[in-house]
């Protein structure tokens, strides 16, 4: 914060209640709570949000400084009696309005004195919020069930629960002109790279928009350089074991104030494939589900394209596999029935995503009747393409981040309009420029396909592998770690 | 003292290390894009396979037409893509730029199918070959290409950057 322009709290307290009704708009705005009270014959003030604190606190503290009149007889020692009074954990003194305005808004209680330079603030927030609860988006069979809320003491909490180390760092940082949303930078101070986490900390503190009201994505756009690259960047999770563990591997974590999810830094496409349920099986059975993985993603990708280029020139096809492509010839142009059947499948994942539940079962019976048969029967698609545009469709749903589904589902059009136009020049083109392209992206320095492109063999392994656990000794080398042993290696 | 002993100990280490890692990384990437160039041929993407230059060009043998021929063309792309790996830590670690190696892709191509086509009898001249085969081998040395240069001039960067920030701190 800058101490230049700040404005001092005067020692008269109508000059508060002045520059409090003006600037701030008590009275006015009908959520900002005041209260003056006499003390010893002396003025004092309260404000408050009357949204954002608990009233059973408020009525507690005003309790007893109410009975200070009844208890108390030294009149020059009124400041002190009132600290000493206010029966909360959190007091702090402050000296500024900015201050006083800045934490008011927060949710805190600022105690005015007349005669005084300093301020008293509470903190009795008690911000409207949920219970942690298992996150939609990333559900296990077993694993714990809590889950990031929007608030972000609580989601420090969530993982401090989980690494008690005293050299885990929570830092608090401002973001939002208008909106001043917290921002929490979580990081183990010897194991993270430090010129990372100044990196991210300068990037946070050069945004200088009015709100981040999208929280952590807008965070997202600000700190990579690429702004239309459809790929993401970081990942978000809203598990803390998943959080936790990045922590521990020496990623650095940032919290935004009112998101459940948060930010996984630095991040490689590799992150966006793996899933915590591999972790809690046995290592085997976590291999086999990521290679199954792997290929659903992969299907999600290739497949329509690879497929539209065998239907186009079914020359290509060994003998062996001369069956595949469509039997008939069909009304539409191949291609022209993969998009809409792909287009078709979009409709319905984005009804869905805001369906009310009780209409759900409604839109899943006119989805599976209307593109799955009539459409059939009316000859707008043929039945192989709805098997194709039906497996890779599942294969982005098993991708276990979202924002790499979609980002994936791009490309596969980019490559079936590309193989559509020039057949096998746009696809063996259109993938070597995909994978080029991917191999260029960079997550704060990080190459995006790392450990595959370029290539670090310890690495791919675990990524290939899930490794069990007292086998891993090592921290991941593309995160710098300062501190690369995570057990002794056992002779 | 014990941090400066570890810090000398990297410093013996590391060059060792960062050689025959490259060199792995060639080894594995000759194996992987053969395997894609196999995939590529036995899907008519090309006329010619691994194992028309490294087999079929000096032995006639029966089992080379069968998948052991295959097999054994792919690995040994991997043993010369080794050389290949070697070449470009030797020529061109320096250079941190994916381009390069990809540019390196395409020069490698290039001997590959002009400069070295009269050894491989089987394979034909450049003019004759499909555009199809130019246009998918040409993007699978690319590939082929960037995967070893690249890989290889990012480890020797994160390499030193890695030891000259161990010695500031």
């Amino acid at each position: 914060m800058k101490t230049k322009d700040k404005n001092p709290i005067s020692p008269n307290i109508n000059d508060t209640e002045a520059y409090m009704k003006e600037l701030v708009g008590v009275g006015t705005s009908f959520d900002l709570g005041f209260r003056e009270i006499i003390i010893l014959k002396n003025k004092v003030q309260l404000y408050y949000l009357t949204g954002l604190c608990d009233t059973s606190v408020i009525l507690q503290i005003l309790k007893v400084i109410v009975e200070i009149n009844d208890n108390e007889r030294n009149k020059n020692k009124i400041p002190e009696i009132i600290e000493n009074r206010l029966i909360h954990q959190q007091v702090n003194r402050i000296k500024t309005m900015d201050e006083a305005v800045d934490q008011v808004l927060s949710g805190l209680i600022v105690v005015f004195i007349n005669g005084e330079r300093e301020a008293f603030v509470v903190d009795v927030r008690h911000y409207p919020g949920r219970q942690p609860e298992e996150p939609d988006t990333e559900h296990v069979v077993r694993g714990s069930r809590d889950g990031y809320t929007e608030n972000i003491i609580e989601n420090t909490a969530l993982t401090r629960r989980r690494i008690r180390d005293a050299r885990l760092r929570h830092e608090m940082l401002k973001i939002g002109e208008r909106s001043k949303t917290d921002v929490c930078v979580c990081y183990l101070q010897d194991v993270a790279d430090g010129g990372l986490v100044k990196l991210i900390k300068k990037k946070i503190q050069d945004v200088e928009i009015d709100g981040i009201t999208m929280t952590d994505k807008t965070l997202e756009e600000f700190m990579n350089k690429r702004k239309w690259n459809p790929y993401p960047m970081v990942r978000f999770t809203e598990r803390p074991d998943v959080a936790a563990h990045h922590i521990l591997e020496g990623h650095v974590l940032i919290i935004v104030d009112t998101s459940p999810s948060v930010m996984i830094l630095p991040t490689t496409f590799f992150h966006h494939v793996q899933h915590a349920e591999e972790y809690r099986q046995a290592p085997t059975i976590g291999t086999f589900i990521r290679w199954t993985r792997f290929l659903a993603i992969l299907a999600s990708i290739f497949l329509l394209p690879l497929w539209l280029l065998f239907a186009m020139e079914p020359t290509l096809l060994p003998k062996e596999l001369s069956f595949i492509g469509p039997n008939e010839e069909g009304n539409i142009p191949i291609f022209i029935q993969i998009i809409l059947g792909d287009l078709g499948v979009e409709f319905l994942r984005m009804a869905a995503i805001h369906t009310p539940t009780p209409l759900s079962t409604a839109m899943g019976l006119i989805a599976a009747v209307l593109i799955g048969q009539i459409a059939i029967d009316v000859g707008m698609l043929s039945p192989e393409v709805i098997l194709y545009v039906a497996i890779s469709a599942i294969g982005s749903y098993v991708t276990p981040s979202y924002e790499l589904s979609v980002a994936n589902k791009l490309i596969r059009l980019i490559l079936i309009l590309s193989t559509a136009a020039f057949g096998l020049y746009g696809f063996s083109i259109g993938f070597t420029l995909y994978i080029l392209f991917l191999a260029n992206l960079k997550s704060l320095r990080t190459p995006y396909l790392w450990p595959f492109l370029p290539f670090n063999g310890k690495a791919i392994i675990q990524i290939l592998c899930r490794i069990p656990v007292p086998y891993s000794n090592s921290r991941p080398s593309i995160v710098h770690p300062r501190n690369n042993y995570r057990q002794p290696i056992k002779k | 003292m014990s941090e400066d002993r570890q810090l000398e100990q990297n410093k013996r280490e590391k060059p060792m290390t960062l050689v025959t890692r490259s060199l792995i990384t060639g080894f594995i990437g000759g194996l992987l894009w053969s395997l894609l160039g196999f995939v590529m041929y036995y899907f008519s993407f090309s006329e010619v396979a691994p194992k028309t230059f490294l087999l079929r060009s000096w032995l006639v043998a029966e089992w080379t037409d069968s998948w052991l021929g295959n097999v054994v063309s792919i690995l040994m792309v991997g043993v010369l893509s080794i050389l290949t790996a070697f070449i470009y830590y030797g020529l061109f670690k320096k250079i941190n730029s994916m381009w390069m190696a990809s540019a390196f892709g395409i020069v490698l191509w290039f001997i590959v199918f002009y400069v070295a086509q009269p050894i491989f009898i089987n394979v034909p001249q450049l003019t004759e070959l499909s555009a199809n085969t130019i246009i998918s081998t040409l993007c699978l040395f690319i590939l082929y290409g960037t995967f070893i240069g690249y890989s290889i001039s990012y480890d020797y960067h994160d390499t030193i950057l890695t030891e000259e920030r161990k010695q500031t701190e």
